[in-house]
């Protein structure tokens, strides 16, 4: 009895009778309607759901007859693993987006009932086997959905409706002449069938018909550039009937493509072709969007030509095996991520994304809206970020080189434009009201958060990824975003104790260089982090993300495997990107922050896939080992971690961000998260170790990184923004690493973390100590400030000695440091490297001489209050602490470090095996310093005695004329390049999208026209 | 002996598709725009039924007449025909929902040319 209640079937009937019986029951009393259509919607999900859990389970594919005849006479259906996935997951946003629709589906009778019809007809192209009935369906499907469309009557509403009429009957047309001269060319209607006999479809009649069928399917997908039909059903429905189209109908009609696609084998590339010119040009036209529904529907043709691009090519290859990951997470992601933030676009009832912000005062909005962008992006932990992953994977395996740029540009373009709608969400207009989210209208996008979620891990777990310890930082932070209503001090505690147990459990086992990171990095977080407890405030989400952050930098030197590694890396980049922009003047640097660190990711994704190949495996340890040469795979890896690491040319995102992100922030942006993309590099330089090329691009490498030091000294000195310069010195100080890492050399390396440690524990003083100037000046420019030396003599220490060791002067961390790394210069006889080295140097020693003596000496010009508070001071002392016991006691560091290069260095590199005291006694360091420090004197020399000779001097007194001068003197050579190169790449971008969508005129006919041609182009193009 | 049956009606139909086609792109009025799916719609259908053709057939119905050896080479085929009477209910239901439409943006717009129906682009 039981088991003939679940039978698929039944779903059709539900479906038409539950249809045929609403205005009967409308006819009777009032809720009746209404409750037939509850007992129906969720009598079909139900069915699906049980069915589809049996399959799981283990139960056969269950073949539906009809009619007491066997098939091809009759009518079949099917209802197997693939069937039941799509049913269940239409099924449930069917239900959620009723619940959205109820106010306008529970007064009219004709709403629910083609409501019903709607969603049977999806269910039935999901489930049938025989290609006539499919039309049927589809017409069901495309009728249901004229009517919902009415539901708006608005002018607009109702012109958009009668294009999307116009366009999808052109194409059911052409599937009706196919599918019946199929039927005259085979003298069969059923899939099966048709599927084996595929070799004997062939002549004209029989080709034209199957391309046909497949420009019907094509174009109900909405191509570009035939979807401008699409778009403004998209822009003017009703946010519930809009997002219902965009997952439900397009699932039925992708499912429709997806097993007929045996058929094409023939057409895999022009399928291919269509989704991918799709998801590029949808997302490049996106970019000047700003209708919140227009740009959705932007976005959800390029997903919908990211999900074919995705069946066409893994198909063409033959990777089956990979569908379920790919296809699957693609289109769960879609589904549910696109329709919660349609249901989320009808809660906030702003049209224009400048109303957005509406909702800026709303966490729960807010948060919601972040994780359905972040599913959107493809980005962790939501399943399009697996499903990414696996298919840049497949298409490096098979060297499809350019579709993988096209996956990762068009995703690039639609987070840019998605992004840009969050910033306005984010950013509090004085004086607009702020957005009443009812619990109602909040539950179906806050479904598809929770549900995405769950699919996200599902997802990892079919990507073999799925870990307790991979998802420790985000269930950490989950738990304390539970807690988030706690008083801002105690909610910081609880960050750090979370931090420090999760985080000991993290990198219990980690080992070699991996384990000195992770110690260094986790122990300097929690110090720098410790300083958020001088604010009283309550921060709402800045502990829970800075806890994810610190987990997955730890998490981040457990990887062994890319995925694992990229994971982690995408959690540090988004959990950064929310924290900053919770700064109050953070808005504008947000979004660039997080394109470059997109475009470092992808970088970084496509590295791997290509390391992936040359490897054999995905192992991180191969890259110290692996076979063939990596160059490819080598440089793009590089350019990633340079870009995020602020390295000269992709150096813009960083000023900003450093600087109007929170206080406290900042330091712990440039003292531990600048490390990550160092440690990124460590990981993958072997690949450079393993061809000649690779050495070559090493010493690329090297003048990058010395560059960058000599550009963001160059750009600190003209710093009058205190926390500005700092983050220019950031830059600079990073170049060194840099360089240091690409000698190549076991001394190298021993240097780079040695400069990594000290620019650690200089920079996270220098930060806290401004922060503290901050906290008691208000202000943060240097022209301000001044003689804070006695109000605030414990800063002035921790800065003095901060100051000291940056600069490398003897005798603290940074003299090592800097001697180690000439040396080591010198030693590979990269003469040209180290003179800019010493010009870099020289340089530092000016903007921090500046820096110093500005703040502490010379007139006050604001009053300061007094020290700054304990919480402040106790991080730096800390930090203090660290230096000078890495100034004296450097063996502490070095032999550990030492120890974990050695065993993995390649035989052919010098200084194998050596211990420091070997190195150090080896060279005489006097020399090297000596000559450095001749030549940084000479060139002072040379500076003063030009200001001194020099006119044009400015109107300022004493050391601060000096910098005037010279501030004056630069700046024809400070034309901000690189800026300006960005500016113009982004506006060119936007511009060309521009262009592109004058196709779209809004005229009907036109866009029937293009329908023609583009099934023409695809006949031909066939043909 | 002339052109056979289904021959002419193949060029009937694809005529009258391509009626339909042009209709629809060069009128301005939704209606007559209408007029062309109709014209479209009916191509199709009579193109399904000449492919069940079968010159001098008979109808499909087995008894003394037609003795199941020669159902297959006699009788015309009765699928396309059943497929037609289907898709012309669906063909009916969507030109009445285009003319319900066509109505109601003649309320709104208080003209039926299409060209008006720009409201959103790009």
């Amino acid at each position: 009895m039981v088991e003939a209640l679940l039978q698929p079937l039944n779903i059709f009937l539900l479906g038409l009778g539950g249809g045929f019986l609403i205005p009967l029951l409308y006819r009777i009393g009032k809720p009746l309607p209404a409750i037939a259509f509850v007992v129906a919607l969720g009598g079909m999900a139900v069915i699906a759901a049980v069915n589809f859990s049996n399959l799981l389970n283990g139960q056969p594919t269950i073949e539906v007859l009809t009619a007491g005849v066997t098939p091809p006479l009759s009518i079949n259906l099917r209802f197997g693993l693939w069937e039941g996935f799509f049913v269940v997951s239409v099924s449930i946003a069917a239900i959620l987006g009723a619940w959205q629709l109820w106010p306008r589906l529970r007064d009219s009778y004709g709403a629910l009932l083609l409501y019903l019809i709607l969603i049977m007809g999806i269910n039935g192209m999901v489930m049938t086997r025989d290609l006539f009935n499919l039309f049927v369906f589809l017409e069901i499907v495309s009728i249901a959905t004229y009517g919902l469309l009415s539901l708006d009557r608005t002018p607009a509403a109702l012109a958009a409706s009668f294009k999307y009429i116009m366009a999808t009957v052109l194409a059911s047309s052409f599937f009706l002449l196919g599918s019946a001269l199929l039927y005259h060319a085979t003298g069969t209607l059923n899939i099966d069938q048709l599927i084996a006999q595929r070799d004997a479809i062939s002549g004209p009649i029989a080709t034209t018909a199957l391309l046909l069928v497949l420009a019907c399917l094509i174009i109900e997908l909405k191509p570009f550039p035939a979807n401008g039909w699409g778009l403004d059903v998209y822009e003017t429905a009703p946010c519930g009937i809009a997002a219902l189209v965009s997952v439900a109908v397009s699932a039925g009609v992708f499912f429709a493509l997806f097993k007929l696609l045996p058929l094409f084998e023939n057409q895999l590339w022009l399928i291919a072709i269509s989704g991918g010119a799709t998801f590029l040009f949808s997302n490049l036209v996106g970019l000047k969007q700003t209708n919140a529904q227009r740009m959705l529907g932007y976005s959800s043709i390029a997903q919908m030509g990211l999900l074919t691009l995705a069946l066409a090519l893994l198909s063409k290859q033959g990777a089956t095996a990979s569908l379920p990951l790919v296809v699957g997470g693609l289109f769960v992601n879609h589904l549910f991520a696109k329709a919660g933030l349609f249901w989320l676009a009808g809660a906030v009832g702003q049209r224009d994304i400048d109303g957005w912000s509406a909702i800026s005062g709303r966490p729960t909005g807010l948060l919601v809206f972040a994780m359905l962008l972040v599913a959107i992006a493809g980005l962790p932990p939501f399943p399009g970020f697996w499903a990414k992953w696996e298919l840049v994977m497949q298409l490096s395996g098979a060297e499809l080189y350019i579709w993988i740029s096209v996956v990762l540009v068009g995703s690039l373009f639609e987070a840019a434009y998605m992004f840009g709608w969050f910033k306005q969400a984010t950013r509090a207009l004085p004086g607009q009201a702020a957005a009443v989210l009812g619990f109602s209208q909040m539950l179906p996008p806050i479904a598809c958060a929770v549900l995405l979620c769950i699919a996200g891990v599902i997802a990892a777990r079919l990507s073999e990824a799925a870990a307790l310890w991979l998802f420790a930082p985000l269930l950490t932070g989950g738990v304390l975003y539970a807690l988030d209503w706690l008083p801002g001090r105690v909610k910081c505690l609880l960050m750090m104790l979370s931090v420090l147990g999760v985080g000991a459990w993290l990198i219990g086992e980690v080992q070699g260089i991996n384990r000195l990171f992770a110690l260094l990095l986790l122990s300097g977080g929690l110090v720098v982090a410790s300083a958020a407890l001088y604010r009283t405030d309550a921060r709402p989400g800045y502990f829970p993300l800075m806890a994810v952050m610190l987990l997955s930098i730890a998490a981040l030197t457990r990887s062994s495997t890319n995925l694992q590694f990229f994971f982690c890396w995408e959690l540090i980049t988004l959990s950064s990107y929310f924290m900053i922009a919770q700064g109050q003047n953070a808005r504008p640097h947000a979004l660039p922050f997080l394109l470059f660190s997109l475009v470092s990711a992808f970088c970084l994704l496509a590295g791997f896939a290509l390391a992936d190949a040359a490897n054999g495996t995905p192992l991180l340890q191969a890259f110290r080992t692996g076979g063939a040469d990596a160059s490819a795979a080598f440089v793009l890896l590089a350019i990633g971690f340079l870009i995020k690491a602020g390295a000269i040319g992709f150096h813009v995102w960083l000023p900003g961000a450093y600087a109007e992100a929170d206080d406290d922030l900042s330091a712990m942006l440039s003292s531990v998260v600048s490390k990550v993309a160092i440690f990124g590099l460590f990981v993958v330089t072997y690949l450079a170790i393993r061809s000649e090329a690779g050495l070559e691009l090493a010493h690329l490498m090297a003048w990058t990184g010395m560059l960058t030091t000599v550009a963001g000294a160059a750009m600190a000195f003209r710093q009058d923004d205190v926390k500005r310069l700092l983050a220019y010195s950031s830059m600079s100080q990073l170049g060194y690493i840099i360089t240091a890492i690409a000698l190549m050399s076991h001394l190298g390396w021993v240097t780079a973390l040695y400069l990594v440690a000290n620019h650690l524990m200089v920079k996270g003083i220098l930060f806290l100590a401004v922060a503290g100037i901050i906290w008691r000046c208000g202000t943060r420019r240097l022209d301000e400030l001044g003689g804070l030396g006695r109000l605030m003599p414990v800063t002035f220490v921790t800065v003095a000695i901060a100051l000291v060791s940056m600069s490398g002067l003897p005798p603290l961390a940074g003299f090592g440091g800097k001697w180690l790394l000439l040396s080591a210069m010198a030693d590979k006889g990269w003469y040209g490297l180290i003179a800019m080295g010493v010009l870099a140097t020289f340089i530092g020693l000016l903007y921090m001489f500046r820096l110093g003596h500005t703040l502490f000496f010379g007139a006050a010009r604001k009053a300061a209050i007094g020290e700054a508070p304990a919480q402040l001071l106790l991080p730096q002392l800390v930090l203090v602490a660290a230096i000078f016991v890495l100034s004296f006691f450097p063996k502490l560091l070095m032999d550990p470090v030492s120890a974990a290069i050695d065993p993995y260095f390649a035989s052919t590199l010098v200084w194998e095996g050596m211990s420091l005291e070997t190195i150090y006694g080896y060279w005489n360091p006097v020399p090297v310093m000596t000559a450095t420090a001749i030549a940084a004197g000479a060139l002072f020399l040379v500076s003063w005695t030009v200001y001194r000779i020099g006119g044009g001097r400015a109107a300022v007194h004493g050391i601060a004329q000096f910098y005037a001068y010279y501030t004056a003197r630069t700046r024809p050579l400070a034309i901000p390049v690189a800026t300006k190169f960005w500016d113009g790449v982004a506006a060119a971008v936007v511009a060309s999208g521009a262009a592109v969508r004058r196709v779209y005129t809004g005229n009907g006919q036109s866009y029937a026209m293009y329908i023609l041609y583009y099934v023409v182009a695809l006949y031909l193009a066939a043909a | 002996m002339g052109l056979p049956i289904s021959t002419i009606l193949l060029t009937t139909g694809f005529l009258l598709m391509l009626i339909g086609i042009w209709g629809i792109l060069r009128h301005r009025n939704l209606l007559r725009i209408i007029i062309g799916f109709g014209l479209l719609d009916t191509g199709i259908h009579i193109v399904m039924v000449a492919t069940g053709y079968i010159a001098g057939g008979t109808a499909p119905i087995i008894d003394k007449a037609l003795g199941i050896d020669e159902a297959t080479t006699r009788a015309v085929d009765p699928i396309p025909s059943a497929l037609v009477v289907t898709a012309i209910v669906i063909g009916f239901s969507v030109t009445a929902v285009m003319l319900a439409y066509a109505i109601r943006i003649h309320d709104a717009h208080k003209t039926l040319s299409i060209d008006v129906l720009t409201e959103s682009k790009w």
